[in-house]
């Protein structure tokens, strides 16, 4: 149980909810029902809410499952810095972003969801997690320096290599017995 | 790759063929509720006062009551184990439909998610249009107190409405856990809420004992739309259509779409007069009668598991293997096993509440009752397992070197269907292999003792080519010889075991990653020009 990343629980449900408001705002605008600005401002909120939402943060140990498409939004949300790196803000922004959904009928139940969600980012911030983005790897290129030999540069027969380094390069072929031309 | 019809059709076959029963079972069910609610006429005025919504959410409510009833089945895993090893109950198609009980509880749960949202959206209209169609001619059949009172209140303030809200957000918490990344990196999330199953169903027992919907008892005495002729005629009232069609003459307003009233009836109660009022029951909970069979089988399924559990296991003996895996050996009291299934170890020094599966690698057989599991020491709970073993190796375990304890492989041969066995094993690390290096060179040996040299084909696969410089010892001679650099090449391996088996059925188990897996499932549904045909098996723990 020591080990357990409840940010990445809160994430989904974040996710989720951000939907949630959205549908329930869709239909309330849709249908023209009584107090549709409240739905008109949950579709606002349940978009904002899922574009923070789904890049996924990096595990302490082990590898993550990326989102498909996330290292976009991850750039985004990485130059916003500890507003979202902190999940202690994460945590009262998603309360503050649920309260006023709460009235309307059609997206009340986003408004459950989207807290709870926040009650779990508190618990993981009070557990010190914090958001982190999931880099790309640079791809890694072949060594070529250390351990690849330049090719050799004199056709064969080739002598071996102890005797071509005591004998300077002289551009050629060098004869250790000199060949008379008869 | 061209796919093989005989191959696909062996492969998916009977699962697709299930999966399009229960599908129909669902749209029947869906569609024979829905056409009730719409046309039956002891829900004539209920649906006067609701509409649609009344439909929609009876309907999505009867998929609900078959999902609800499907998906604890498959998780009955002592009842399914005990059908699918029993050897008169199952033939293999069925075996290997069991082996998919997983996927059929997960698709149940998926539909569950589905249909709730449908039905709490028609819910939610309807409790709007209780609200504001408040019915004062007939006050039983109102679910409000009054017009235009507070949907809000219908919500939350009855008890099929608080249940429900509940119900919601119970099934929020154990879908939010479910999926495949928190399954993979914080299974104990996914484990602790999803058994908040429990609390679903008992809220789903109160939710529909609420009675809210009734219908209407006495269609004899008064057929829904009679001519009352002590009421005067009100401005809204409401001709059925059929009716209108028939008389024109006396309908002097335009008739709203009405759910049409059958002939008999219809000519019946132009001429018949309402003798009495109309009486609204509400419906027994049909729900008790689906959910309580499949609650208590897994109730008692895992009563059963509890007690089983509570037995205590010996560990015999304790073996490190390099790369960070453990073997451990135990005996336990009329254990019995086979191949290929697992055990779930509970240690409750190592931590109260937590329990990991693990692959039996060893098998008690009739002569010898020991049974052993590898484990990768991965986690905190591993870890600490090992920590605690290691410790307590002076006391009651031995760490004896791995020759010693050579009593594979088990005695006897049975007489099995397998003519062959392609062992092909893929690892990272070279060291790795000496987990069962040795099992590996006694199986060979005795084979080769006993004349049926090519009863085994081991191919070893090394994937990274870090530490190559490590060879596995010079006693593995017969592996070292069958140690391959490099990922295998899949669809030539095939090909060679197909040319080599022509006409033969091969049976694959996969137990790696999923692109592994991938890989494997396409090609055991693709052709290849020598009639073998590929049953493909996976094992997923997560």
């Amino acid at each position: 149980m020591g080990q357990i990343e409840w940010a990445m629980w809160a994430n989904e449900q974040a996710l989720a909810a951000g939907l949630i408001l959205l549908t329930g705002g869709i239909v309330a605008v849709a249908g023209q029902f009584k107090g549709w600005y409240f739905a008109a401002y949950s579709i606002a909120a349940g978009v904002l809410v899922c574009l923070l939402e789904y890049p996924r943060s990096k595990r302490k140990k082990g590898s993550t499952m990326e989102r498909c498409g996330q290292k976009y939004l991850t750039a985004v949300v990485k130059l916003l810095g500890p507003l979202t790196r902190n999940y202690y803000i994460r945590a009262i922004l998603h309360a503050a972003l649920a309260v006023p959904a709460g009235f309307l009928l059609s997206t009340i139940l986003g408004t459950v969801c989207l807290g709870i969600a926040s009650g779990i980012y508190l618990l993981a911030a009070v557990r010190g997690e914090e958001w982190r983005p999931i880099e790309q790897k640079p791809r890694e290129r072949p060594q070529g320096g250390g351990t690849m030999k330049a090719p050799p540069s004199n056709p064969p027969p080739r002598p071996p290599p102890d005797a071509r380094r005591k004998q300077p390069e002289l551009g050629g072929q060098v004869n250790p017995i000199p060949v008379e031309v008869e | 790759m061209a796919l093989s019809w005989r191959s696909w059709l062996a492969n998916e076959g009977s699962k697709h063929l299930f999966l399009f029963f229960w599908l129909s079972l669902n749209v029947w069910l869906f569609g024979k509720t829905f056409l009730l609610y719409n046309q039956g006429l002891q829900y004539y005025y209920l649906h006067q006062m609701l509409g649609l919504g009344l439909c929609i959410s009876r309907a999505s409510a009867s998929v609900l009551n078959l999902n609800c009833c499907l998906v604890l089945l498959p998780m009955c895993r002592v009842l399914l184990a005990f059908l699918r090893g029993s050897q008169k109950v199952a033939s293999k198609k069925t075996r290997r439909l069991l082996d998919k009980s997983k996927t059929f509880h997960v698709t149940c749960g998926v539909t569950i998610c589905i249909f709730s949202v449908l039905h709490v959206a028609a819910h939610l209209v309807n409790a709007l249009n209780f609200s504001e169609n408040y019915n004062e001619e007939f006050v039983t059949l109102n679910a409000a107190n009054y017009r235009g009172e507070d949907p809000r209140k219908l919500l939350f303030a009855t008890i099929p409405g608080l249940t429900g809200v509940i119900m919601v957000l119970v099934l929020f918490l154990m879908c939010t856990a479910s999926t495949y990344a928190i399954r993979v990196s914080n299974y104990d999330i996914f484990w602790y809420t999803h058994n908040l199953f429990f609390v679903f169903y008992m809220l789903l027992m109160l939710h529909v004992s609420g009675g809210v919907l009734k219908y209407q008892t006495n269609l004899e005495e008064h057929p829904p739309g009679c001519f009352n002729p002590n009421k005067t005629l009100r401005q809204n009232l409401t001709v059925p259509k059929a009716l209108g069609e028939l008389f024109p003459d006396y309908t002097t307003e335009p008739f709203p779409e009405d759910p049409p009233v059958p002939e008999p009836f219809a000519q019946n109660s132009f001429t018949r007069v309402c003798s009495e009022e109309p009486k609204f029951q509400s419906h027994f909970p049909e729900t008790w009668f689906w959910i309580s069979g499949p609650l208590c089988l897994y109730c008692v399924e895992r009563l059963y598991r509890y007690i089983r559990s509570n037995k205590p296991v010996t560990i015999t003996s304790v073996i490190s293997h390099p790369s960070n895996v453990l073997e451990v050996r135990m005996v336990k009291d009329d254990f019995e096993a086979r191949p290929g299934q697992y055990v779930i170890l509970h240690c409750p020094r190592v931590s109260a509440l937590e329990s990991h599966p693990f692959t039996l690698t060893m098998c008690p057989t009739d002569t010898k009752a020991t049974f052993g599991v590898h484990l990768k020491v991965v986690g905190d709970w591993t870890e600490r397992f090992r920590d605690l073993l290691l410790l307590h190796s002076n006391q009651d375990t031995e760490i004896l070197p791995i020759f010693q304890q050579r009593r594979y492989p088990n005695d006897g041969w049975k007489c099995y269907k397998l003519r062959r066995l392609y062992f092909i094993w893929v690892c990272r690390d070279i060291e790795s292999f000496r987990w069962f290096a040795d099992l590996l060179c006694m199986l060979h040996n005795k084979l080769w003792q006993e004349n049926r040299p090519d009863y085994i084909n081991i191919q070893l696969y090394l994937s990274q080519t870090d530490g190559i410089q490590k060879i596995i010892g010079e006693k593995y001679q017969a592996l070292n010889s069958r140690l391959l650099i490099g990922r295998p090449r899949w669809k030539l391996l095939f090909d060679d075991i197909a040319k080599c088996n022509r006409r033969k059925t091969i049976g694959v188990f996969c137990c790696g990653p999923n692109k592994i897996s991938k890989i494997l499932h396409k090609l055991s549904n693709s052709s290849n020009s020598y009639g073998t045909r590929f049953e493909y098996n996976k094992e997923s723990f997560s």
